[in-house]
Order: structure tokens, then C-alpha cells, then sequence
């Protein structure tokens, strides 16, 4: 009311109406041709504008932020209507152009590089660190059958299996010290696996070791050794089969011992979980 | 050139992402530029091509040929879409002047599509033909995308006569333009 319909063409070209005013002046639009001439003129004689930029190099990386970012969107939103989005509106209306059409342009295959379970990742690591704690292991075995106490003698050179994984209990081990470590237990086709992986560790000493165990009650099974490296990492994957059959677990936990013999912990505990 | 667009864009709305990438790789420095120049913020640019080429994707905003040439098209819904942000981060409380991060303007910068090449030095220099006042305008209306009442208390002039001062102004730029290949200098 304030002002004429006419007076609204440039705050309508810059989108600076309400919604009931753009309606409002679409309306009267359709009547008024000095409008609609008005508005073709500021189109036209603004069209070459966007050139007066001066060349501005885009920031490193930006075409695959941008991209990333389109893609992830896919197109299966059409049920948007176009007129339910005023400044999209706004765009049609002023150039004139077309609404929306009701297309779906959507690929079959979504891109899924975001969507990749980090357990999966981490069961790649473990497999990695697998084939390394399989070295390990193999020295550990040797020493284990130099202490004489034999609990569940491993049965030696086991053919390796192809074989399906899948965790069925995860763990994140807790302590007092800066120390963090994960602990999974796999299973195989032959039998389980755990496997452990700990960060943040302090350095071991002469020939201090970490052991892991896994207790059944308020007893406690060795269940893999291992030391830190510089960066105070470690792990271990141990061969389940060694120990008792059917035994249901309560607890894993990380002790520092004085060397790898210890038949039970006779250090200190420093990370525990419930399983 | 612009039958290579469209044709391109046909291809985008098929589906097709090489096409969308394609359309990318020829707008991106002219479009980034342009709403550097409109927002003189680096991050918003961003911000602004990413929206951009999602309404381009998912079809929000459909290009007509018949209406136009696809790089007036796909440069007016660039200029909606960083008014939009930026008028959105403004009242985020951001001083309306501050202009963060802008870019340097690296040396080797050139334009890097024809149309952008052959019209650039021809604008910069039109521009410069018109008043301070009609500098002014233009700025306030189509790089800053202000109100009629804003671009008045700006400049100072009653708003009544925003409108027309403004068409003249616009005028005065075009006929510059299309004179446009030596220097210019009656006005």
C-alpha cells in the first residue's frame, strides 16, 4: 500500500521482497507491461556485468570439495517443488525461465567411499597387523615351550585357512594412564581370534613385555605378548584355540610384566575391559 | 559456444557427471572471481559454488535456452545464490563492510573463457566512464544486491529517485559498452 507496485521492480529483481509481496507484485506483473520492460532492460543491461571480475585463482582443491559435495546430494530429492523455495522462484521469475521440471536424473549407484564402516578399516589394519603378529607369535610359541608350562600347547604349522571374519565383540580397554587400546574378537571359520591394538603405551624397559589376558572369572589366561614401538604402539593377534574351549570370557586386560613368562600377571594392570 | 553448453547440460540432466564436471571445469574461475567479487570472502565462495552447482544437479534451477545464453543463466543464479548466503551470514551478525580473507589476486590470473576475455577489459572500462555516483549505484544494485531503501541511505538520494538514477546509470554502461572497442569518451 505504502508504495505503488511499480516502485517494487528493484527490490524485486535483488530478491528483497517477502513472500506476499513477490506474490503480490507477480501479479501485478502480468498486467503491468512498463514492469516487465523494466525488468528486461535491468536483465539486459546487467548481463555483461559478471565480467568486470577480475580472473581470481579458486583455492587448491576446491573443484573436488565442490563436486564432492554435489554428488553426495544425487538427485532424488525432486519431490521439492520449486515454488516452495522463494529465492528459486525468484530466479525462474526474473529470468524468466522455465519452472522446474520433474525429472529424476538419479544414478542407480550412490557414491559410497563416505558410507565405509570404520570397522571395516580397522579390520583391514588388523589385518595387517596380523600378518605381522603372526612373526610374533611364532617366537612367542618358542618361548612359551621353554617355560615348561605347557597349558594348551598349540598344535604347530596349521595350515592357513581361507576363511571369513567377522567381530563379534569389540572393546575398548580402559586404564589410568594416557594408554587406549582396542581389543576384537573374530571369528573364524577354525576357531577365534583376538586381536589388540594399543597406542600411547610407555616404553618398556630391559625386558619388560605387555601381556594380554583374558580372564574367566577371576582367572587369567595369557592371551598374546607384545611391546611398544617408538611411537609406544602395539598389538597382537592371538590364536584363540590355545585356550580353553568354550570358555566365556569376562574380561581382557593389558598388564606390564617384567619379561614374557609371567604365567600370571605379576605387573601392574593397565588397561581392562569387560567383554 | 553455446551449443556446446547446452548440449552439455542436456547431458547433465541425464545423469551425466562428466557433463556436470565438464560445466565445472569452464565456469569455475569465472564464477569464483565473480562472487569473490560479490562477497569478497573466500570461504562464502565456496560456499556459493557448492549451492550453485547443487541446484544445477538436482535440478532446482532449470536452464531454458530459449530464454537466454547458459552463461547469463548460470552467472544470474550464481548472483541469487551469494546474495542469498551473503545476506543470510550478514544478519549472523557480520558487519555488512568487512570484508574477510579476500584472495590475492594472483599475477598470472587471466580470464580463461573467451566471452570472459573479450568482455572484461571492455566492462572494467565502461564502468570507469560512468560518475562516482553511478559507480556507486551500480555496485550497491548488482554487486551488493541491496534494497532501493538501502542503496538510498547509502548515497544519500531520495528514494523516489533510486529507480530511475539507477536506469540511467545502466544505460549510460551499455552504451559505453556497445561503443565499446577504443576508448570512449563522450558521455
Amino acid at each position: 500500500m505504502m508504495r505503488n507496485e511499480c516502485e517494487k521492480v528493484i527490490d524485486y529483481y535483488n530478491n528483497q521482497l517477502t513472500e506476499s509481496e513477490q506474490n503480490e507484485f507477480e501479479n501485478h506483473l502480468e498486467s503491468c507491461d512498463e514492469c516487465r520492460e523494466e525488468l528486461a532492460e535491468l536483465r539486459a543491461l546487467t548481463e555483461d556485468l559478471a565480467f568486470a571480475s577480475e580472473p581470481v585463482n579458486p583455492p587448491e582443491g576446491m573443484k573436488d570439495r565442490v563436486l564432492g559435495a554435489v554428488f553426495a546430494e544425487e538427485s532424488n530429492d525432486t519431490s521439492e517443488e520449486e515454488s516452495d523455495h522463494s529465492d528459486d522462484h525468484h530466479d525462474s521469475s526474473v529470468v524468466a525461465f522455465e519452472p522446474k521440471k520433474d525429472k529424476d536424473v538419479s544414478e542407480p549407484e550412490q557414491s559410497s567411499q563416505k558410507n565405509k564402516k570404520p570397522w571395516l578399516l580397522r579390520g583391514l589394519a588388523a589385518a595387517l597387523i596380523l600378518s605381522i603378529a603372526g612373526n610374533l607369535y611364532a617366537v612367542m610359541n618358542e618361548q612359551e615351550s621353554a617355560t615348561q608350562e605347557p597349558v594348551e600347547q598349540p598344535e604347530p604349522d596349521k595350515e592357513p585357512t581361507i576363511s571369513t571374519d567377522e567381530i563379534t565383540t569389540k572393546v575398548q580397554l580402559q586404564g589410568e594412564t594416557d594408554a587406549q587400546a582396542t581389543a576384537s574378537l573374530i571369528q573364524q571359520e577354525d576357531g577365534n581370534l583376538l586381536t589388540l591394538q594399543a597406542e600411547a603405551l610407555e616404553q618398556l624397559e630391559g625386558e619388560e613385555v605387555y601381556q594380554v589376558w583374558l580372564m574367566e572369572g577371576k582367572k587369567p589366561y595369557r592371551a598374546g605378548t607384545f611391546v611398544a614401538n617408538e611411537d609406544g604402539e602395539g598389538a597382537v593377534a592371538y590364536a584363540m584355540e590355545q585356550l580353553p574351549e568354550g570358555t566365556n570370557w569376562d574380561a581382557v586386560a593389558i598388564s606390564r610384566e617384567p619379561d614374557a613368562t609371567s604365567q600370571t600377571p605379576q605387573g601392574k594392570v593397565i588397561l581392562q575391559a569387560e567383554l | 559456444m553455446s551449443n556446446q553448453d547446452l548440449e552439455l547440460y542436456h547431458q547433465m540432466t541425464g545423469g551425466n557427471k562428466q557433463a556436470l564436471e565438464a560445466i565445472y571445469d569452464k565456469y569455475e574461475r569465472l564464477l569464483y572471481s565473480f562472487v569473490i567479487k560479490l562477497s569478497g570472502d573466500q570461504t562464502l565462495a565456496e560456499e556459493v559454488m557448492q549451492e550453485v552447482f547443487i541446484k544445477l544437479w538436482t535440478n532446482k534451477a532449470t536452464y531454458d535456452e530459449t530464454k537466454g545464453k547458459f552463461s547469463s543463466w548460470i552467472v544470474t543464479i550464481t548472483r541469487y545464490t551469494a546474495i542469498d548466503i551473503i545476506r543470510k551470514n550478514k544478519n549472523q551478525a557480520i558487519a555488512l563492510e568487512e570484508e574477510t580473507d579476500l584472495p590475492e589476486q594472483v599475477g598470472d590470473s587471466t580470464e580463461d573463457l573467451v566471452e570472459w576475455k573479450e568482455q572484461g577489459e571492455k566492462v572494467r572500462r565502461a564502468v570507469k566512464e560512468l560518475s562516482e555516483e553511478q559507480k556507486q549505484m551500480v555496485d550497491l544494485f548488482y554487486f551488493k544486491g541491496l534494497s532501493q531503501r538501502e542503496i538510498s541511505e547509502t548515497c544519500n538520494l531520495p528514494l523516489g529517485t533510486i529507480k530511475g538514477r539507477l536506469r540511467l546509470a545502466l544505460k549510460h554502461l551499455k552504451s559505453h559498452l556497445s561503443k565499446g572497442k577504443g576508448g570512449v569518451h563522450d558521455a
